[in-house]
């Protein structure tokens, strides 16, 4: 097989050509998301009669949920308004006054219930006026800062006026602290909302801040939206929309993991919280394991340990590369990593090391045992998925290794820096199907024994075996006289690899679809 | 000087040069941003008589983010922590604004004192306590106050140390009388209906036998 065949055949699978475990998605900028939200304010514009950023009030307001807003609207606009902080209602603290006299009582009511609760009576209706900060002509004392050399203030339509300064402080440290989009005037229980306009003027000098509320405006339209989610990197501003996930049901049904647009290293999961791909296995599931393996983490911490001692003779050996066939530096002998079983046991057709032996536990007579027994089920499933994650985290040191490898390969044969890339694309492949074998042991976990469970674990096994031959092939010692065997070799077997990784996503998902898969116990959304 | 800097110090001042008030602010050491603040317990309340006094932190961000406040003398009171003496009070977390003051927090503290919400809990257990006796709760509150914010001890008010033993764990003179009656020790009682939290609302889900059998372990 080709070089440039196997690179077609690997772009088509990332695109995604109608595979069942890869989902339809859109990755969308900041300025996309805001294009979308102009759109909604426009059309509430339009149809209330109010400018941009009373509707960009209303609309945050309501979540951002159209029909609601207009309904609500409809309905009592007074109320309407009163309630999302446009307007004052009635009887509210005097406007132009100082801070509140010396309170006797506890302010117990909060703003935002005060603010929510639609009062009955009158309410002004007051447009928002945005002028440059007024010079007061005579002593004007800013109620919060108390500095007298402040001359210039600000005030929303309630007549609150503060210093410049002080608005300022006060917006940066609503949106830099508390990350707050909603930001209400600063006097105590008033619940009117600085409009759009208001904070950028507050923030003229401080484009930086200025930048973060509009960011704060995109996360809180995003976060309204079921079908888009932020993307978890750190300062990442894509989101991704992947309408087909956006219901909780359909997360038993597909395991709905996304790229931004901004990286293809932002992988993650669109239904839960993991950054990371989980497939095969399903949300629910996921979260059920992260869970037993944070209850259980001392219990099991020892596993993740880089260090093992040879079963042999005793000395420590250090993991340091992804491949689980290890050989004892001091008495040669060749062990698994995972099960401390003689390595060549693995290759013959009875040996499985992916296989738990439930019979152990079905066995167990006495509570005691019995809780041995389980103990010993689960290190059995988290030793193997702890050792896959361990692998792929190793796969840092194991790309340089082989960068160096592929320097030495041109040096020693004719092969070009394009023609030695297979050892990196065979990397590659190694590391991404680790990823799906750690998960296959955390679905496995919870799979009910069975005939499927025993076909899902077949697969599983032939992954594995697959990923291990790779994995040493790219591992050993280079021998210049065998480089073009050793590329036809690493070339077949990446694509092989590639191929059961393909069977297990897709049997998966494809059993997903069915229902087909039983769990043990019960998972969120099965039932 | 700094804006931060400007605001606390006027408030101290103005504090300070207010004679009428009925809260004051000290420094603790030498910063303006570690204070403690104390005031009376208000009348006609359990805590009436008792001086109390606040540990006052002010955050970098003040006043635009909220000053940092926990009862240094323990209070017996549904939104303070009987442990650590922090304090539920909305005006504390997300109801601040920056016109509010060191002195209108304490005072709308000292007022919390007289009105507690038990809806919106600090401590649950006292809470617990508040809601389903009021007269076995005023009893502790004010054991509390004497003992711990000097409320003087009224003269009517059990003298016999058992009592105030009694209303200090939070219990019903009545359950220990009970338990007394068939003949254990008082201190035995008191320990095991603490341990077992036979107070307010659990009274009634904790059976007498089960009371027993701790009491002959
Ligand atoms: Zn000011
Ligand atoms: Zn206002
Ligand atoms: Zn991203
Ligand atoms: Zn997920
Ligand atoms: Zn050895
Ligand atoms: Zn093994």
């Amino acid at each position: 097989m080709d070089v440039d065949v196997f690179d077609t055949d690997y772009k088509m699978t990332a695109r995604g050509r109608g595979k069942l475990y890869e989902v339809d998605h859109d990755s969308l900028s900041q300025a996309d998301i805001e294009r979308v939200m102009q759109k909604d304010v426009d059309h509430i514009k339009g149809v209330l009669d109010v400018d941009g950023d009373s509707a960009s009030i209303l609309l945050r307001h309501f979540n951002w949920n159209k029909e609601k807003l207009l309904e609500k609207y409809m309905d009592n606009a007074t109320a309407v308004n009163e309630a999302a902080g446009l307007a004052l209602p009635e009887r509210s603290p005097q406007p132009g006054r100082s801070p509140r006299p010396q309170s006797t009582g506890p302010t117990r009511t909060t703003r935002r219930s005060t603010a929510e609760s639609s009062k009955s009576g009158k309410t002004k209706a007051i447009l928002e006026r945005i002028s440059p900060p007024v010079e007061e002509p005579q002593s004007f004392v800013c109620g919060i800062c108390f500095d007298d050399s402040q001359t210039k203030y600000l005030a929303l339509s309630c007549e609150h006026r503060f210093c410049t300064e002080c608005w300022n402080a006060y917006i940066t440290s609503k949106v830099r602290t508390e990350a707050e989009q909603w930001i209400t005037c600063m006097a105590d229980g008033c619940s009117l909302v600085a409009s759009n306009l208001f904070v950028q003027q507050c923030l003229k000098k401080h484009p930086k801040t200025w930048e973060r509320f509009q960011e704060l405006l995109v996360r809180h339209f995003v976060s309204s939206n079921h079908s888009l989610k932020y993307c978890p990197y750190p300062s990442c501003t894509y989101t991704v929309s992947c309408p087909s996930a956006a219901s909780k049901s359909s997360l038993t049904s597909m395991v709905p993991i996304v790229t931004c647009g901004a990286s293809a290293s932002h992988k993650f999961c669109f239904g839960c919280a993991i950054d990371n791909d989980h497939r095969p296995v399903v949300c629910g599931v996921a979260k059920l394991w992260m869970q037993k393996c944070q209850d259980d983490s001392e219990t099991a911490n020892w596993i993740k340990s880089n260090t093992k001692e040879c079963s042999k003779c005793q000395s420590t050996i250090e993991k340091n590369g992804g491949c689980n066939h290890m050989t004892c530096k001091k008495c040669k002998y060749e062990f698994c990593w995972v099960c401390m079983g003689p390595w060549s046991e693995h290759g013959t057709a009875w040996y499985s090391c992916n296989r738990y032996d439930e019979k152990a536990s079905v066995d167990a007579r006495d509570a005691q045992s019995k809780s041995r027994a389980s103990l010993e089920r689960y290190l059995h499933y988290y030793n193997r998925w702890a050792n896959h994650e361990q692998s792929a985290k190793l796969s840092v040191e194991l790309y340089a290794k082989t960068e160096k490898k592929m320097e030495e390969m041109q040096m020693t044969s004719d092969l070009t820096w394009i023609e030695v890339q297979f050892m990196k694309k065979a990397v590659d492949e190694v590391s991404k199907c680790r990823t799906t074998l750690k998960w296959t042991y955390a679905m496995a976990y919870y799979l009910d024994s069975g005939n499927q469970k025993e076909l899902f674990e077949d697969n599983q096994r032939d992954l594995e075996r697959a990923v291990e031959e790779l994995s040493e092939l790219i591992e050993q010692p280079l021998d210049p006289e065998v480089v073009p065997t050793l590329r036809q070799k690493v070339t077949d077997k990446t694509v092989y690899v590639q191929k059961r990784n393909e069977i297990v996503l897709e049997d998966t998902a494809k059993g997903f679809l069915e229902g087909r898969w039983q769990w043990n116990q019960s998972v969120e959304g099965f039932d | 000087m700094d804006a931060r800097l400007r605001r606390v110090n006027k408030e101290i001042a103005d504090c300070k040069n207010d004679k009428t008030s009925k809260v004051s602010i000290e420094l603790v050491d030498n910063s303006p941003y570690h204070l403690v603040g104390s005031f009376d317990g208000p009348e006609g309340t359990p805590y009436e008589g008792g001086h109390y006094e606040v540990d006052i932190i002010i955050p970098e961000s003040y006043p635009f983010q909220p000053v940092k406040m926990k009862f240094i003398t323990k209070v017996y009171h549904p939104n303070v922590s009987s442990q650590s003496g922090a304090i539920c009070l909305d005006i504390l977390k997300d109801a601040w604004s920056p016109v509010l003051t060191l002195k209108s927090t304490l005072i709308s503290l000292q007022s919390l004192l007289c009105s507690p919400e038990p809806n919106d809990p600090q401590d649950a257990e006292v809470a617990k306590h508040y809601m389903t006796s009021r007269s076995s709760f005023d009893e502790t509150a004010r054991y509390w106050a004497v003992t711990y914010a000097g409320a003087p001890r009224k003269s009517e008010q059990g003298s016999k140390d058992v009592d105030a033993e009694v209303a200090m764990a939070g219990l019903e003179k009545a359950h220990v009388d009970r338990f007394e009656a068939l003949g254990f020790e008082r201190a035995k009682v008191i320990d095991v209906l603490r341990r077992l939290n036979y107070r307010g609302a659990n009274v009634p889900k904790i059976s007498e036998d089960r009371i027993v059998e701790e009491l002959l372990k």
